[in-house]
């Protein structure tokens, strides 16, 4: 549980509001973060940042208002200046149509397993010290440079209302690793990440390993520029993230299902929307996620099937627009989520991916993907790290920037086999806030009739 | 809020003024005294960034609901030292523990120097004294919520029409006050302060697919950044009915064929097509590789600068100092004073955006001097971030082919493209697809029909060299962009665009199977 010093002054804080009659919420959130950055094979930066912030929440009737404070919030005087700009936020706020989902803890909640007190003080040294390793390992083997990037850290989150008198905290350590590998007369780059929920969860052994797997197939082989046009592609886990993140947001988002703004518009629970073998999840319970145990309305999470066998099960409400809509709210108050796709039964290891793709691109990434028109599900992105030529099977040449533009729907109705095995996929961002994010996707999945629409003179 | 205790606003304004010299002085005597530290542990260079107040309020109402009501208030200090050539940073909201924070930051850049690269030097550089505040009327947070709610009701009432599906109208106003040290002898106190605002309505067309019209509060680049600038009707109010009728005529229209046109590129578009095939390309930490885990590398080289054809003989662009933007800030994030230079000279690239520590790593990695200045582009969004190299204000100069008029009336089977939808681009930025919110036929030198669904693609040195037409002064527009991502911790950062109506020969425009 939270520091009692702190526990303390927010549950005071709560309870002079409920005597005030005030409608109040206290989300708090402390990080310690720490970072290296690799660039031309050194470290180029080192950081730390040690922040706490305070979101507080202030309704009346249909009036909302919201104030958050990044600085020093263990102070009571702080504290009360926030709450103070939020009730003054929400006096002066017009009144909405509907009636607003007022924040309440279910359940409560005090979730510390994710947490591994190694991962929240794993030094700069000791990252530096790996990555040293890979870089002497693996740059006298070509004209390589080593760029990249390490975050950790632990976050703490802290939820109470005046609806009641329980508590939700969560605590947890989270740490990804990203190394590039860029041949700096050919321009193509290779590339390898780790997701940590623990400071021992690989050696560099594991890294230069998966380097050296990948590395002929580029140094012996010129890019390969392929035709464009429909083609079958072998699709790696983070372009899978990719492509379900997008699924989720232009198509099962409740808001957008209302307002006709999702390609799923026409349906209805129970309907057609993807291949038979494709089954989308939202679940805390997943070990290869993070696990959000609890959203910012105080939606206690638990597993919520969104696709199941290819049949649209469930759409996403967060509180506001299950408000407006005159839904139920399904936990989804969150920026991040714990987005699971199912395991199909295709065989487990990427070379049967590459034995059922025979002849394919294989596209592990998707860089820098976005939505023409999030009507159709269309989206757009183009390849990036590790992508190569599959032919007879094997990995026979690597690929030069390969745009793919095509519908979420087409390409999830067009899937042939879905790898057995999944692994995490690391997705956090830390714009603003630390927000630990981790997918679990089938490290392949085959898709046949994918629209490759350019493809650039290189790397 | 005004403290009602102060009789009128001026008296108050110079309290806080005391209360914020206090408390500068405080944390000003302790990041000296740091600073020295800093020196005599062998760091060769350190700066800190005190954050006394980064404030900012946005407002949204979406069908007539206010669903966002919120400010934010940000405060702290960010330090950052270099160790042999190694750069450590560390961050606290904390105040008491400014002494502790400049040794993490130490111990984070000997860590650093652990693994070392091309060691990053400063350069020479001459201690600044300097201040800067942006032009401002009316500061927005001093204006009443409730007068902001009446202007933001107002839009979405002339909004409201039952032609309209959805519709939503966004102010963001922020404030910020930072004072800068470093090592040398630099002081900084810097305010800034930006409004940003959006109209946007969507229905959906014939065939279901929701379209959407909007506009964002832009200007000609002069004028002032407050309240005021928001709450002219010809800034903002006044774009709703157009932003109605244009959704009504994309709702109405068929999709754009595909096919090779000329394409001609208006400033609500144009400044997407900068940004991300001009200023994030030349971007000196991303030209060396440092970016490349996240945000990408480029296709420029450092050997390129002063000799790569990057575009036509029209293309002139520039890091500019423009009075209205978000992207002039008078000081970056490292004391360098914000000045003006040419990126690209009638077509060949000339200078890239960079800070002081990447100069010597590029003019060594060129074999030759290509860089001899800080652009003044190291720029950070909060205390507890680093500075990276940004983009400031990367402007494209007016031409000589007048109005848009004028470039329509030269075309002869062309397209009129305008406000982005979407946008994916090469990790090098070496290629791009643009999605638009609407565009129109050029055919015969005459504007025609409205086309839905506008997309375009290409590849970037090919594409900026086929700009055959600069439209003049007037058509020059600096379009505010309040959400750049980069950088690793992740990054927002604000900046302009000053833009004019371009046209580009043979763009393959709309999607062919």
């Amino acid at each position: 549980m939270l520091e009692t010093r702190i526990r303390e002054l927010l549950l005071d804080a709560r309870d002079r509001c409920a005597q005030a009659g005030i409608n109040a919420d206290f989300n708090f959130h402390r990080e310690r973060s720490g970072l290296i950055r690799l660039g031309n094979s050194s470290v180029a930066l080192s950081t730390s940042e040690e922040l706490t912030r305070l979101d507080v929440s202030v309704q009346d009737g249909r009036r909302t208002g919201a104030y958050s404070l990044n600085a020093d919030v263990t102070s009571r005087e702080q504290l009360d200046a926030a709450l103070e700009q939020a009730k003054e936020s929400c006096r002066a706020a017009l009144p909405k149509d509907y009636d607003p989902i007022f924040c309440t803890v279910k359940e409560p909640v005090d979730e510390s397993r994710g947490f591994d007190p190694a991962l929240e003080t794993l030094s700069s040294e000791a990252k530096t010290e790996l990555c040293s390793k890979v870089i002497k390992q693996l740059k006298p083997l070509g004209h390589y440079d080593f760029s990249g990037s390490w975050s950790s850290g632990s976050t703490e989150m802290y939820l109470v209302s005046t609806a009641n008198r329980n508590e939700a905290y969560r605590k947890l350590t989270d740490g990804r690793l990203v190394i590039v590998l860029k041949e700096q007369d050919k321009k193509w780059e290779l590339q390898v990440e780790r997701t940590q929920k623990a400071a021992n969860a690989f050696t560099p052994e594991d890294i230069v390993a998966q380097f050296r797997a990948m590395l002929p197939v580029y140094e012996k082989n010129p890019g390969y520029r392929t035709q464009i046009g429909r083609q079958r592609v072998l699709f790696g886990p983070q372009a899978v993230a990719e492509l379900a993140s997008l699924a989720m947001w232009s198509g099962f988002n409740g808001r957008g299902w209302e307002e006709k703004r999702t390609f799923t518009a026409n349906l209805k629970p129970g309907d057609k929307v993807f291949s038979d073998s494709v089954s989308l999840v939202d679940d805390p319970d997943n070990t290869d996620v993070f696990s959000m145990p609890f959203d910012f309305n105080g939606f206690r999470r638990r597993r919520f099937p969104v696709v199941t066998n290819g049949l649209l099960t469930a759409l996403c409400y967060d509180s506001g627009s299950a408000a407006k809509y005159g839904r139920q709210p399904t936990g989804h108050d969150l920026g991040n989520w714990d987005l699971c796709l199912a395991p199909g039964k295709a065989g487990a290891g990427l070379a049967a991916g590459l034995k059922l793709a025979g002849n394919a691109l294989y596209i592990p990434h998707l860089h820098y993907i976005h939505l023409p028109d999030p009507t159709q599900g269309q989206f757009t992105g183009s390849s990036r790290f590790n992508a190569m030529l599959v032919k007879d099977g094997s990995f026979a040449a690597p690929l030069v920037s390969t745009r793919v533009t095509d519908t979420i729907p087409n390409v999830l109705s067009n899937v042939v086999a879905v790898s057995s095995k999944t692994v995490p996929v690391n997705v956090s961002s830390t714009y603003d806030r630390r927000s630990p994010e981790a997918m679990s996707m089938p490290e392949y999945l085959l898709c046949d009739n994918v629209r490759i629409n350019d493809v650039a003179d290189g790397f | 809020m005004v403290n009602k205790t102060y009789s009128d606003a001026r008296t108050f304004t110079e309290h806080k003024e005391n209360l914020v010299t206090n408390t500068v002085s405080v944390v000003g005597r302790e990041v000296r005294s740091g600073l020295e530290r800093m020196a005599g542990s062998g760091c060769s260079f350190a700066d800190a960034r005190f954050y006394d107040e980064d404030r900012a309020q946005t407002l949204m109402l979406r069908d007539g609901n206010l669903e966002v009501n919120a400010g934010t208030l940000e405060r702290g200090i960010g330090i950052r030292v270099l160790y042999k050539g190694a750069w450590g940073f560390a961050a606290t909201g904390d105040l008491s523990q400014v002494s502790a924070t400049f040794d993490r930051a130490l111990t984070n850049a000997r860590a650093a120097a652990l693994l070392p690269g091309f060691p990053k030097t400063m350069g020479p550089a001459q201690p600044v004294q300097g201040k800067y505040e942006p032009p401002v009327k009316r500061d927005p947070f001093d204006v009443p919520l409730e007068e902001k709610l009446g202007l933001l009701k107002d839009v979405d009432t002339a909004l409201a029409d039952k032609s309209v599906a959805h519709r939503a109208v966004t102010a963001t106003f922020q404030r910020r006050r930072v004072f800068y040290w470093n090592s040398e002898g630099t002081a900084i106190d810097r305010k800034a302060l930006n409004t940003f605002g959006m109209i946007l309505a969507m229905a959906p067309d014939k065939d279901g697919r929701m379209q959407r019209r909007s506009v964002e509060l832009s200007s000609d680049g002069a004028g002032t950044r407050g309240y005021e600038w928001l709450s002219d009707p010809v800034c903002f109010a006044g774009h709703a009915e157009r932003v109605k009728y244009e959704l009504g005529q994309i709702v109405a229209a068929e999709p754009l064929p595909a096919g090779k046109r000329d394409l001609i590129i208006l400033p609500g578009q144009g400044f997407l097509q900068v940004h991300e095939t001009i200023g994030h390309a030349l971007e000196l930490d991303r030209i060396l590789g440092y970016e490349l885990s996240f945000a990408g590398g480029s296709h420029v080289r450092p050997e390129m600068v002063g000799t790569l054809r990057y575009g036509s003989d029209k293309l002139n662009c520039k890091a500019g100092v423009v009075p209205n933007s978000p992207g002039t800030f008078g000081y970056d994030d490292e004391g360098t004073p914000q000045h003006e230079y040419f990126l690209i000279k009638q077509g060949i690239l000339v200078n890239v955006l960079s800070s002081r520590a990447g100069l010597a790593e590029a003019n060594a990695k060129a074999g030759k001097t290509v860089v001899t200045r800080s652009g003044a582009a190291a720029r950070s969004c909060a205390f507890y971030r680093t500075p990276i190299d940004r983009m400031t204000n990367i402007n494209i100069d007016y031409g000589n082919d007048g109005s848009l008029d004028d470039i329509i009336a030269a075309t002869s089977d062309g397209i009129i493209v305008d406000v982005p939808v979407s946008w994916s681009i090469g990790s090098n930025r070496e290629h791009f697809h643009f999605g638009c919110e609407i565009a129109w036929e050029v055919r015969d030198g005459k504007r025609g029909k409205v086309y839905k669904n506008a997309t375009y693609h290409g590849h970037t040195l090919e594409f900026w060299n086929s700009l055959d037409k600069v439209g003049a002064k007037p058509t020059w527009r600096l379009q505010q962009v309040p959400n750049c991502g980069k950088g690793e911790p992740n990054q927002i950062m604000e900046l302009g665009h000053g833009i004019p109506v371009m046209r580009f020969a043979n763009v393959l425009v709309g999607e062919k199977e």
